[in-house]
């Protein structure tokens, strides 16, 4: 094969690359098509993570509430369980070792801030919380094959624009599996059979709205619909990194799900 | 005694006047924290400015005259920067009142409610909590 023939196939073997050249892609929202979500949001409300459907006065943590998810008889039970040890405040949180990611779909249940940026290709969720990030692929490609899941916290998305709403499917998650995935601090839990269908749009220019529709057959009786919403801040607003492991001085212990208080010597007080 | 937890950072955003990000949810759960409120007085040794939450370390000189040494926790530094507060808002040395949620099992740590500098500025919701 001469340099010339050489070349040319070359060029044909790079225009077979999937996702080199996504602006090709009919189904690919260009960028003067996209809505503007710039800028740095906060999430409405408390880090409970189905408001609409909770019980008893507080927060996540307030002995008594709880959220009423279409659960089934066993996952009822096990969410019972895990309410109990809340209320002795004993439901341990991993998230308070800083090791692993809060996961989908937590990972629209956070305080502090948010961005949301939007390109043709994919959607970034960037919560400053954790500190946490979501990938959406928007550029035609397809959800993999379950098989090539092998569930993570935040799964595999693969989404859509119908007009100025982002539509998307996620799946792959590992939910409950290994007991470091939870959705708030009442103890929600999903299983590794979730997947998750969410419309994300403006519904006014200074809020987001998501609202999720998701599906678990091994912990779901029917699809349990959540609407999280978001509020845009003043503008100018500087987000930093959240350094978890910085100066963590309240470690929990995950058998004992007792949460430990640092003195300035660094042994627990409690 | 958690719940006490996040209405301590809230009543902080509030009394900070940015109401725009609250840091609604601690990093951690329950710590043991009681709905009582106790105020120390003292000298900053240490503001320990960093992630997941704020310490101010206070020696306090005790009943018997001895310094004990408190740790006070206060909200993630991000948002307590956007509120305007910086490492230097205790410094080391600065003779200093605080308001707090003490430890229910009498350990000499607590969250933090309210402030007032030599000054007599305040820092939080000093007029009630």
């Amino acid at each position: 094969m001469d340099r010339k023939t050489l070349a040319l196939a070359l060029s044909a073997g790079l225009l077979l690359v999937p996702g080199v050249s996504y602006g090709q892609n009919a189904a690919v929202t260009p960028f003067d098509k996209l809505p503007d979500w710039s800028g740095v949001w906060s999430m409405v409300g408390g880090t409970i993570f189905d408001r609409a459907t909770q019980t008893g006065e507080g927060g996540s943590v307030t002995p008594g509430v709880r959220e009423h998810p279409p659960y089934n008889a066993a996952y009822e039970s096990k969410y019972m369980g895990h309410l109990a040890l809340r209320d002795a405040d004993r439901y341990p949180d991993v998230q308070t070792n800083c090791g692993v990611p809060v996961g989908f779909p937590r990972i629209l249940n956070l305080p502090d801030a948010y961005e949301f940026v939007v390109r043709p290709d994919v959607f970034y969720i960037i919560a400053e919380n954790g500190g946490n990030t979501m990938r959406v692929y928007t550029d035609g490609r397809k959800l993999p094959a379950k098989e090539d899941t092998w569930g993570t916290y935040t799964g595999v998305s693969v989404g859509h624009w119908e007009g100025d709403t982002l539509v998307w499917e996620t799946t792959g998650l590992k939910g409950d599996r290994d007991n470091d995935s939870i959705l708030d601090r009442t103890g929600l839990v999903l299983s590794d059979t979730a997947s998750i269908t969410t419309r994300m749009r403006k519904i006014n220019q200074d809020t987001l709205e998501a609202k999720m529709v998701i599906n678990d057959p091994k912990a779901l009786t029917k699809p349990w619909n959540v609407t999280k919403q978001f509020k845009k801040n003043k503008p100018g607003l500087f987000l930093y990194d959240y350094g978890c492991a910085e100066n963590n001085r309240n470690p929990v212990d995950t058998k004992t799900g007792k949460t430990f208080v640092l003195g300035p010597d660094g042994k627990p007080v409690n | 005694m958690r719940l006490v937890h996040n209405v301590v950072f809230a009543a902080v955003v509030l009394a900070a006047g940015s109401l725009a990000i609250q840091p609604l949810l601690a990093h951690h759960s329950g710590a043991g924290f009681s709905k009582d409120t106790k105020e120390i007085s003292g000298t900053v040794k240490e503001f320990q400015f960093t992630n997941p939450h704020s310490w101010i370390q206070v020696n306090v000189e005790d009943e018997s005259g001895k310094i004990v040494e408190w740790s006070v926790e206060w909200g993630s530094p991000n948002q307590l920067g956007r509120d305007g507060y910086r490492p230097s808002t205790f410094a080391p040395g600065t003779k200093v009142t605080i308001k707090l949620h003490p430890m229910a099992n009498g350990a000499l740590v607590g969250g933090f409610i309210a402030a007032k500098m030599p000054d007599g500025k305040t820092i939080g919701k000093w007029d009630g909590d």
